[in-house]
């Protein structure tokens, strides 16, 4: 594993004590496998994903004085939250834009509602759409990838991988994180943890 | 499963029953029940064994009980002992006997007066220890205030730690806000008794890491103490001493290196 940061490094790094750090723990605020124990000269250490942990403990401290602890670990934590929304309030709360859930629509069917997972979808959609990764036929293929498979991504670190070579494109799911290598004529057009689209879902719903 | 809800047994002697949904559950002789358990209120004053999980409201145990399964109560009060297979989950444990628990142990408030032994997790708001405890994973909770003696394998993760050493107590990393360790000071009575006996034993905290924002030790002995504050007192032995802000030292202690950072 590269990239890690220090126990020490981070305290420093991003202005908290270890109390601080203690109690995020404990309100289960930063999971379990980014504590990783190492043996060094002084002894055990604990490290950290540098830039997982210090994105995390940027939001923790921009949201801890409007949300409470409970709160934050709930938008934290994989599993989703138990909200259903109306395609109308969808709009009108400019959570999607317009396009993106008549694709859907189109693709799935009309629902009155949709639940978090549909919701989760739609975001993604949206998300990718917007920023002009992928086009409208490969958005249709998210929407199938996503459905077949989309509920045997429980675990925190599932992550979705967009690749094209030579105008033909797929997507890839995986519950693990991965780090690919690819050819020379094939590109990685988006590599995103899922977890990271359902915290800003869950913070737009909220 | 047979509804019987708003139903009691009342084992008198000695008995079976297969489990349900009951009002009061009383054993005052021998009781083997064969399944799953749900009641407002259970009370053991002889021996029961529940060959399946317990849901109940209020648990009383002054006899011995032995669960196969987990127990989910509101309250419950052990005064002779139990042994749980499972977990335990519990808003208000009060062990004054003894207890064993194979699972985790959650709850809300968890006081100690007499030993209890838990094989997994403790995580809670509040945990009160005038005994014995030993953790075998790790033991989180806001609040943790032990006078007496604990053994805990893995992390010990609290906002306030404030313990009073009895014998030898170890941790195998503790890590909080407001951290205090402390020699008991008041010898009387029982406490006499037992170092009467135990004279060999001094009263003493290891640990490889200590880390907090306000720390103060006695009789601890430990790899690395890592703090903002540190204040240490008498009796330590400390490899390795990381502070922020302040660090004062007892001349009667060891310090093997101290860095301010």
């Amino acid at each position: 594993m590269e990239n890690l940061i220090s126990k020490k490094d981070l305290l420093e790094a991003a202005n908290i004590s270890y109390g601080q750090l203690y109690r995020w723990k404990r309100k289960n605020l930063i999971p379990e496998s980014w504590f990783i124990r190492k043996s060094t000269y002084t002894g055990q250490e604990t490290f950290f994903p540098r830039d997982d942990m210090l994105l995390r403990i940027e939001k923790i401290k921009s949201l801890k004085d409007d949300l409470s602890l409970d709160e934050l670990a709930d938008m934290f934590s994989p599993s989703p939250a138990l909200t259903s929304l109306s395609a109308e309030e969808l709009t009108k709360r400019n959570i999607v834009s317009n396009t993106s859930l008549e694709m859907y629509i189109s693709h799935h069917g009309t629902t009155n509602s949709f639940n978090f997972n549909q919701l989760l979808t739609l975001y993604v959609l949206d998300k990718l759409l917007q920023t002009g990764e992928v086009n409208r036929s490969e958005g249709l293929d998210l929407l199938d990838v996503l459905a077949k498979h989309s509920q045997n991504l429980k675990s925190n670190e599932s992550e979705l991988i967009f690749i094209r070579k030579m105008g033909v494109s797929f997507f890839i799911l995986t519950p693990e994180p991965a780090k690919l290598f690819v050819e020379s004529q094939a590109k990685i057009i988006v590599h995103y943890k899922l977890n990271q689209f359902t915290e800003e879902l869950k913070l737009k719903l909220s | 499963m047979e509804k019987t809800a708003n139903k009691n047994i009342s084992i008198s002697g000695s008995g079976t029953s297969s489990g349900g949904e009951y009002n009061q559950v009383k054993v005052n002789g021998s009781a083997h029940i064969n399944g799953d358990l749900t009641c407002e209120e259970f009370k053991c004053n002889g021996s029961a064994h529940i060959e399946g999980n317990m849901t109940t409201e209020t648990a009383k145990i002054n006899g011995s009980t032995h669960i196969e399964g987990d127990i989910d109560a509101k309250e419950m009060t052990i005064n002779g002992s139990a042994d749980i297979d499972g977990n335990l989950f519990c808003k208000e444990l009060k062990v004054q006997g003894s207890s064993s628990v194979k699972g985790d142990l959650k709850g809300k408030e968890i006081i100690i007066r007499g030993s209890a032994s838990v094989q997994g997790n403790v995580s809670c708001e509040e945990v009160d220890v005038k005994g014995q405890v030993k953790i075998k994973g790790d033991c989180e909770a806001e609040s943790f205030e032990a006078h007496g003696n604990f053994k805990i394998d893995g992390l010990l993760n609290a906002g306030t730690i404030d313990i009073e050493l009895l014998r030898h107590c170890e941790a195998k990393e503790i890590g909080g806000e407001n951290i205090s360790v402390k020699k008991t000071r008041d010898s009387s009575g029982f406490k006499k008794l037992i170092k009467f006996f135990m004279s060999n034993h001094n009263d003493q905290l290891t640990a490889e890491v200590i880390e907090g924002d306000h720390l103060y030790l006695e009789h601890t002995h430990a790899e690395i103490v890592r703090g903002n504050t540190i204040e240490i007192g008498p009796g330590c032995v400390i490899k390795r001493v990381e502070y922020k802000t302040s660090l004062e030292v007892n001349e009667s202690t060891k310090i093997g290196a101290q860095e301010k950072i």
